[in-house]
Order: C-alpha cells, then structure tokens, then sequence
C-alpha cells in the first residue's frame, strides 16, 4: 500500500470541498482497501465519508429512494424492498457474504471494480488499470469475461448484481460535486470500454454518489433476480437475470430484463423485452425471446458457452415468475 | 453443514484438547510471536515465468522509509540446499526465473507495511524466454522419474504365459479407454506459512508451523551450516498442512538467514498469492486408463498411465497408476506409468492423497464408464472385482472389509433405489444422479519416539516433536495416554511441535496416529517400569526393597502383591522426585508378510440445473474401514475434510496459468473452494475393526483416505444424471451445456 493522507469528512459539502483530483471516498472500504493493498488504487488522499447523512431507506408513490452510504445487508432486508422490489434484495443477497454486505455500502457497490485477475494483478498489462499497455485477459484466461459490450481494449465484466436488477428498473443516480448536484440514469452512468476503458462511468473527479432513485414500477413486485455461478455463494456471476415480469392473465403485459456476468456494463435487452410483450407467457415465448438476447455478443475461445447460458439463465428466471 | 451422528460402540469420541484454545483466539501460531527488535520481511516475486534476470533495480527501495536491507540475488543471503523431501530451490542462489510469483528478493524492514511497500519499489529488468505451461503440449517432451515411491516408474504385473500388458489387453473380450485429466491444485491451508526467527549466541529459535519440528529445524540447520542441536524449531499450532508444510520454502529460510546478517529477529508472512507460488502445489496430471475384461465383468487386464506436470528442475510426480490400479482390484494382468513433463509452473510436492487422489479419480472413473459399458451395477462390480490379496505383491491383507464397507454404505445410502438409466431421474428442474467409489490408502508407520513423565502433581505428560495440522494430534496424545496409562484425560498433559522434544518424527503419510500412538504405548511402558524402580530403590519409598516384578501399576497407582498400594504423585512425594521419565520409540515392526491399507466406500448424490447446468451436490457417505478409531470425534472431521475438498476437486478446485506462465487465479477469490452452501448433508461411518497385525493400537490411518475416490464418486453421479461423461477435473456447468 502507498501512503496516503487520510481525513474524515462530517458533511457533503465538507467531503466535496476537501476532495481533490486524485481523492478516493472511503465507504465500506471492501473494494477501495483491498485494491490499495494490491496498488491496484493509489490515491493520494482518502476520505471517509461514513459520518456524511446519506443512509436512509424510503419509499413512496414516486418510488425508492435508497441513501448511498446505506449498507447492502440493511437494504436486502428492507421489508418495503422485498415486497414491492424483490429483484433489488435478490440481487443484494447473491452478493458477496454477509459479513460484507455488513460493510459494503450501496454507492460503493455500483463502482466496484472488476474482478479481471489480470486488473488486479499489477504486473499485468492492463488498458483499465494502466491505459496503453494491453489486454492480458483477450489470449489469456477469460472464461467470466464479457461477451457484450467487449472491445479490442477490455473484455472485463462489471462485477455488480445491484446495478443489473438497478438498470432493469430504470434506476438513477444523484451525483454531487461542488458544481451542485445532478442526477443520471444507470444505463447512461455505465460507459462501455471502447478504446477507453479506465473511464468506467460519468463520476468526474471529485463527484459524489449521493442517493439512488428507483422510480415506482407496481409490477416489479413480481420480479426475480438469478445468478448462475461456479458455486452456491461467494462469487461473481458467470451470467445472472434481473427479471420483472407485468402478467395481465395468461399473457405478458411488459416486461424488464437486464443481465450480468456477460456484459462490460449492466446490460438491458430492450428486444428481449419487446420479443415477450404482447405474447402468451408460456415457455415457448420466453425461449423465442431469449434468443434475441445473444444478438451482438462476441465471444472469446474460452467464453463460447456464454451465450448459450444467457438464453438459459433468462428462460430459467421468466418460467420462476410464471408460466 | 448437518452431520448425521453415528456413532459405533467402541469408540472414544473427546473434544480437541486444544479446541477452546483456538476458538478463543488463545493459541499462539507461529506468527502471532513478536520478540523485542524485530524486524520484518516481505518476499518479491517475479512477475514472468521463465527468465534470466538482467538486473534489479533497487535503489529506491532501500532509500524507502524503514528498510533494514533489500537481499536479490545480485545480493543474496548465504543458504546451502537442504530438504527433508529433497532439496527445495535455494531462494536468491541464482539469476534464473523458472516459474512466475518464484521469490527473487528479501526486503526487511521496520514493519510489514514499510517492507511490502518497498517491495513494491524493485523493479526487474528480464531476458523474457517463451513459457512452457501445458501438459498437453509437453507430452512430446515427457520424461520418466528415476523412482516412484522408491521402486520403478513403470510396474508390471503379468500372469503367467503373458508376454506384456498390451497383449493381455488385446485378448480382453472388451475394453474400455479414457483420458482424464485434473486441475494443478494448492493447499491453501487457512493459515499462511510464516516464520518468526530469532538468533542468540549462534542459536536459532523459529516459531514456524510445520509437518514435523524435528524437520524444520534439520532442514533450517543445514540451510544455515549450523549444528542441528543449535536451532530449535516452534509450531505447537498448525492452521492446516495437508503436505504444503512438509518442506521448508523460502520465507523461512530468508528470514532465518536475514536474522542472522542483520542481529535482529525477522518475521515473515506470505501472502495468499505467495502461497500459491512460493511453496508449492500439487500437480495437474493427464491420465489414460485402458480397462481389459470379461463381459462378466471380471478385470483380465489394467493399464493406467500417469503424466503430471513438473516445476524445472523438479520430478515429483502424481503417480496415479501406483497409487491406485496397481493394488485396487483382482486383476492379474497390471500396468501402470509414471511420467513428468516440465513446466513453468510453481513447484509440485505431496498434497492430501498424493497419487490417490487423481489416481482414484482416473480407475473410478474408469469402473463406472466399464459398468455401464457392460450393463452391470458399478458397486456391483467392484464387489466382483474384490481383491482379497494385494495383487501387486500377492501378499494377503492385513485386515480388509471393503466388501462391508460397500454394503454397509449400499444400505445406508439406498443405492439399491437407484435407476438403471443415466438421465432418467428428475426432481422438477433439477436431474438427480448418485455415484459412487472405492477408496484405499495405504497404512504406513513411520519411526517415532515419545516420552511419558509422571509428575508429582499427579498428571502424566505425554510429550514429542509430532505436529498437530488440524487433526487432532494434541488429543490423541491425550487420548492414548490416558488409555495407557488408566489415568482420566484431565490427567494427561500433551505436548508436540517442539524440536527440543523426543524425536517423534514428521506427520504425514496418515501414519501419525499409527507412529505416534504406538511410540506412546511403548513410552508408557518404560515410563511404569522406570517408577516401579525408582518405587523399590528409593529408600524413602513404601515400596523400597520389594522384588520390582512383585510390583504392578494400574491407573495411575502402584500396588505390591500382599504390600502397600499407593498413587504414583505420592510415591514420587515420599521420594522428593518432581517426576520420573522414559521414551519409547515405535519402529515400523509389523510382519512383511502382509499388505496394509485403509479402506472406504463413497458415495455421493448430486443435483443439475436442467436449465443452466450448475452441479450441486446434495448427499454423501463415506464408509470407512480404518481400523481402531482413536478418537471418533477428531477422525470423523478428517474424514469430513477429506470428502468436502473431494467434492471441491470434482467441482471447483483449479489453478490456471495463461500462456505467459501468469497464474490468473492465485488467490481466494479466484481459487474456488466450496462454501457452506454446497457443502450437503456428509455421513461418516466407521466400520472399527481393530488391526492388531499392523500395530498394538489396531488403528490404521485416516488422514487422507476421506479424499480418496470423492471427484470419481462425484463425477460418476454427474454422469448418472445427467448422461453425460466429463473426464477433466473441475467439472463446471459450461462442460454440460448443450
């Protein structure tokens, strides 16, 4: 780990007024501590800005309003969540462990990093982590890598589930900066890699992730989020579903989809919505519309399976909210 | 986790003597030491995989705020070879890379933190060559050991009138060939190796967790070129071994060294992503079994060739032949191979079940696709195939009931219920499919000596340089002593992992129980005979002048025929003695007239993702037949591992380089191991027939066999639900899509 100069922020405005070009925010400290160890990160100055107002859980006839500093654990048990967002406390609890989700912070989790071993590996060429000095994961061992969205620069996933069940539900974000605030849609905040993929996302320097907004969606009650990974808990998906399905008696009246462990960013099937509204929800539709899942994707030697796993994991989660 | 309890009559079943030490945070592992003045080291790895370093730049490095010293190999550390298994690479010796994350430099400094992050400041200049990292690519270029386990690398049993194995092959009404292949594994034990070293007056002191003090402290001596009595090696705790802490690797050797240049104790503590460079792993391997039978089942031919990868300048090998289709079952035609292809990868020592574990998963594997080839039972044909004597050596067993083992598991786990068909089970969107394996380790005993001291508080300690790696070493000194010497457990006091102690010897081979419970026995013998002298020589003795023979000890007390009767604490009392001593020593003495191995049976169910294919498994059983079990508790949890990091072989465990040589899962993020959540209901049962050919205790070894024939057990399950037969290890979802 590099030195660093730690301070505390009590307030928003104290935390912006303080942080500088090469300042990271300090939240639940799971991906940010872990990343300076490894030299991954190497701010200059890190702020701790738990003391700062931002940890509230409300909802509304406007929808869901979630403070960023607030914790996974507490926002996956939510009872407003699980009842009238099931796919957000889903995607929550297929994250990581508990004794994370303990510490993680909802703003944190939407700006992890990914988890390409080569990005973490410092030795390693990397265009995320070191721009201009390659891909190691492109000939090297990719078999979790993206299959959309992927450039000749980066094939890494982004790693986060919250943000794939966020992007299905048509989620913002509020940034603060000392510009004053401004708010983003999540499918907008994410930037595939292109020839660029340090920049992730829309955050400037210095801009801080205050709240997350979920606009109201009634029929999101009836929403599911599935993950398909190496083992049972503990780890990354090798593809998920975040699923809402709207049922209007035997047949789909809408329908959100978005998908993980496949895509640069999270990744929403706006075809795949269109291929299931309007149609009997029988397996037959969810097979027929999975398929138009795979249009773009682009495979690598090692992660040929992934399509094919994409269409399964999406029949799976839409024949689990009904058929 | 539930474990289903079953407990057979004979058995112990004590609590880990040291359980409450270690779950409260009161058991001081090694680095959990800090001496005054110490200093600490942090280990740079390369960052290629096969190179001879140019140059290092470490100017930047030493000027770094508290750094002691920056050693390279342009400024190494004086270390000779040593090692108890062999020499390990000498780190800093020389200028040449042979595998990536191997140690080429040793920064000390005030703290951990200023230490590593001056590591981080040396930077490598390499003249790169081309890596060699798959065995398949090596196979051209494979090479045979010059031994396997002391014998031949290839073995070959023929019956009589057989000219070789490919001709008793070609006269098999049917054969079965495959390739199987398993994944380069790590030990990954919880705790990391560390060393905390500390010189005074040319003596060393380490406190370093190992598979045997007394071999640490040998290894560390030679390195050193001091005298073995002048270090004295420390590791009364060990947070798991399973062969990774056999060997003494580079941390210990360059922080003893450090130590001693710099007159200061040095600690050391690899990372999770040196351990799995810097020490050492278990090879992946390439397997071909060719199967020769009647259409009866009855095996007339076995050939089962191994190839594992090897570090440079390495030969260890996985010989999964030897270790499983040379002694497994009655055939009487066997040959088995084994060969090393060397490759840029971390170097490969013993792992839990060396030879067994990927050899079990190749020959089980093998059985299963023959039984279904031939429409038979596959437990069904191994009991057909049962091999009364070992065929290897024609001598006949020991003790054997794998036939028990099979039916007693049969029962216990319904097999009986099983469907015919492969992929023909359904428990709505999930395929359901059991499997099954043998499992055979063999029983060894290696020397060991320990003492027995009565003291004068009336508590017997029970003491030797043996190493408890998790298993329960600590209570078995309890529980043996206190079976030999008729004294309640709270009287016995156990001490291990201390190279001052007797000379008990390293813990491995799962022949710790055996060795070291034997020693204990004896030990407790002399330790009687040298009371009941001192008892009728002392003067102030109530025994003092009686014929010894006339005096005989029983728990703990010591009575002459027709005389007084007294407890040994007051005996030593009347004496003024704080105690009274003697070692015993335990050699492999048991008849070479026959053949020795533990035995089991494995079962296991699993279930598969109609939809997606992801594998979980949802039972398993393992019955074993082990001899005396010692203690039930502590050999139930061996057992227990074992199978969980079978099932973690079958369908997580793998370490992957790319092309480069670069490892791309060298932590525990990426190195899956099972988390509770697919680890299923586990039932252990123990058969308990004591062995008393093997040794007085009647107790063979338990320490690896629960591993042994998990992956096949698995794999063949996966195969029943499935219908489909996947021969490369870990077994994941994308090998079972469509």
């Amino acid at each position: 780990m590099k030195d660093f100069d730690f301070r505390a922020a009590e307030t928003t405005e104290d935390a912006l007024a303080q942080a500088g070009a090469d300042t990271a925010y300090l939240a639940g400290g799971t991906t940010l501590v872990d990343l300076m160890k490894l030299q991954v990160m190497t701010p200059r100055q890190v702020i701790d800005i738990n003391a700062l107002p931002l940890r509230s859980v409300r909802t509304g006839d406007d929808g869901l309003r979630i403070g960023a500093l607030e914790r996974m654990a507490a926002v996956a048990g939510h009872p407003q969540v699980r009842e009238w967002y099931p796919v957000i406390s889903q995607a929550l609890l297929a994250s990581a462990s508990q004794q994370i989700r303990n510490m993680a912070s909802m703003g944190g989790n939407l700006l992890q990093r990914t988890r390409c071993g080569y990005f973490r590996d410092v030795s390693a060429p990397c265009n995320k982590r070191e721009p201009g000095s390659g891909c190691a994961a492109i000939d090297g061992v990719h078999r979790a890598h993206a299959v959309l969205g992927t450039s000749d620069s980066c094939v890494a996933t982004h790693p986060s589930d919250l943000a794939v069940a966020l992007v299905a539900l048509d989620a913002s974000v509020e940034l603060r900066s000392t510009d004053g605030p401004r708010t983003v849609p999540l499918a907008d905040f994410y930037r595939e890699p292109g020839s660029t993929p340090e920049r992730e996302n829309e955050l400037r320097p210095g801009e801080l992730v205050t709240e997350i907004v979920v606009p109201a969606l009634p029929w999101a009650a009836r929403s599911t989020y599935l993950k398909i990974r190496d083992r049972s808990s503990y780890e990354f998906a090798l593809s998920s579903a975040a699923v809402a399905l709207d049922l209007k008696g035997d047949s789909v009246a809408g329908a959100r989809i978005a998908v993980g462990g496949t895509g640069t960013k999270p990744w929403r099937l706006p075809a795949v919505e269109e291929a299931l509204t309007g149609r009997p929800a029988t397996r037959e539709t969810y097979e027929q519309a999975a398929e138009r899942a795979t249009e773009g994707m682009r495979t690598l030697p090692g992660n040929r399976f992934k399509p094919t796993l994409v269409r399964r994991t999406l029949v799976r989660a839409l024949l689990s909210l009904g058929d | 986790m539930s474990v289903p309890n079953s407990k057979p009559r004979r058995a112990v079943s004590a609590d880990r003597v040291d359980g409450r030490a270690k779950v409260t945070g009161g058991a001081a592992y090694g680095a959990d030491r800090s001496p005054d003045r110490l200093a600490h080291g942090y280990m740079i790895v390369s960052t290629v995989a096969n190179a001879t370093i140019r140059s290092m730049d470490v100017s930047a490095a030493e000027r770094a705020p508290g750094v002691l010293a920056v050693y390279t190999p342009f400024n190494p550390l004086p270390l000779k070879p040593s090692g108890f298994l062999g020499p390990v690479r000498v780190p800093l010796a020389d200028k040449e890379v042979v595998h990536h994350g191997q140690p080429i430099g040793f920064v000390v400094a005030e703290t951990y933190e200023q230490a590593r992050a001056a590591a981080m400041l040396v930077s490598a200049d390499y003249d790169e060559r081309p890596a060699a990292v798959s065995l398949e690519a090596g196979l051209p270029g494979a090479k045979e050991p010059d031994s396997v386990d002391g014998g031949p690398a290839v073995v070959t049993v023929l019956a009589d009138g057989v000219g070789s194995i490919d001709e008793a092959l070609r006269a098999a009404e049917v054969t079965l060939a495959a390739t199987y292949t398993t994944a380069q594994q790590q030990h990954t034990p919880m705790e990391p190796h560390s060393a905390v070293t500390a010189w005074s007056g040319g003596r060393l002191t380490v406190h370093s967790s190992s598979q045997g003090a007394g071999v640490l402290a040998s290894d560390l001596a030679t390195a050193l070129e001091v005298e073995r009595g002048d270090v004295r090696a420390l590791g009364p705790y060990v947070g798991g071994a399973f062969g990774g802490k056999y060997a003494t690797y580079a941390q210990t050797r360059l922080a003893a060294a450090a130590a001693r240049k710099l007159g200061r104790p040095v600690k050391t503590v690899n990372t999770r992503e040196q351990v799995f460079t810097a020490t050492a792993t278990r090879a992946a391997t390439r397997q071909e079994v060719t199967l020769g039978a009647r259409r009866d089942g009855m095996l007339t031919a076995v050939r089962h060739d191994a190839w594992s990868g090897a570090a440079i300048g390495s030969a260890t090998v996985e010989a999964g032949g030897h270790h499983s289709s040379l002694t497994w079952y009655a055939s009487p035609n066997i040959q088995v191979g084994a060969k090393y292809v060397p490759l840029n990868v971390p170097e490969a020592t013993i792992m839990r079940a060396p030879g067994e574990a990927p050899g079990s998963f190749a020959l089980e594997c093998a059985m299963d696709e023959l039984a279904g080839e031939l429409g038979i039972d596959p437990l069904e044909l191994r009991i057909r195939n049962h091999a009364t004597t070992d065929p290897h050596s024609g001598k006949p067993w020991s003790s054997k009931h794998l036939l028990e083992c099979y039916r007693t598991g049969a029962e216990r786990f319904g097999w009986s219920r099983r469907a015919k068909e492969p992929g023909s089970t359904a428990d709505g969107d999930w395929l359901t499919g059991t499997g099954m394996a043998t499992a055979v380790f063999p029983a060894l005993r290696f020397p060991a000596t320990m003492k027995v001291r009565f003291q004068a508080d009336g508590t017997a300690a029970v003491s030797g340089s043996t190493a408890d790696l998790g298993t329960g070493m600590w209570t078995v000194l309890s529980v043996v002593g206190s079976r030999a010497l008729g004294l309640p457990a709270h009287r016995i006091k156990p001490a291990l992992g201390d190279s001052a102690l007797s000379d008990a010897g390293f813990v491995g081979g799962s022949a710790g129980t055996a060795s070291v419970g034997s020693a204990i026995l004896a030990a407790a013998g002399e330790a009687q005979k040298a009371l009941i002298k001192l008892a009728v020589e002392h003067e102030r003795s109530p025994f003092h002048g009686l014929d010894p023979d006339s005096v005989r000890y029983e728990n703990g007390r010591l009575t002459a025929d027709g005389g007084p009767s007294e407890d040994f604490d007051t005996v030593l009392a009347a004496t003024g003695r704080p105690g009274v001593e003697a070692e015993g020593s335990s050699a492999p003495d048991q008849s070479q007239d026959y053949a020795y191995a533990s035995f089991g049976a494995q079962f296991c169910e699993v279930r598969v993702n109609r939809w997606t294919s992801e594998i979980r498994v949802s039972r398993m059983l393992a019955v074993m037949d082990g001899g005396t079990v010692v203690n039930e508790k502590t050999a139930r949890s061996q057992i227990l591992g074992g199978m969980v990091w079978g099932l973690s072989s079958a369908l997580h465990e793998g370490l992957h380089f790319d092309s480069a040589g670069r490892p791309a899962n060298a932590d525990l993020a990426g190195y899956l191991i099972p988390v509770n959540a697919d680890t299923p209901a586990v039932d252990v049962h123990f058969l308990d027939h004591p062995d008393t050919r093997f040794n007085a205790l009647g107790a063979r070894g338990l320490g690896e066999i629960g591993i042994v024939g998990v992956a096949a057990a698995v794999a063949n399950a996966v195969h029943h639900a499935t219908g489909k037969r996947i021969r490369d290890l870990p077994i994941t979802l994308d090998q079972l899509l469509d």
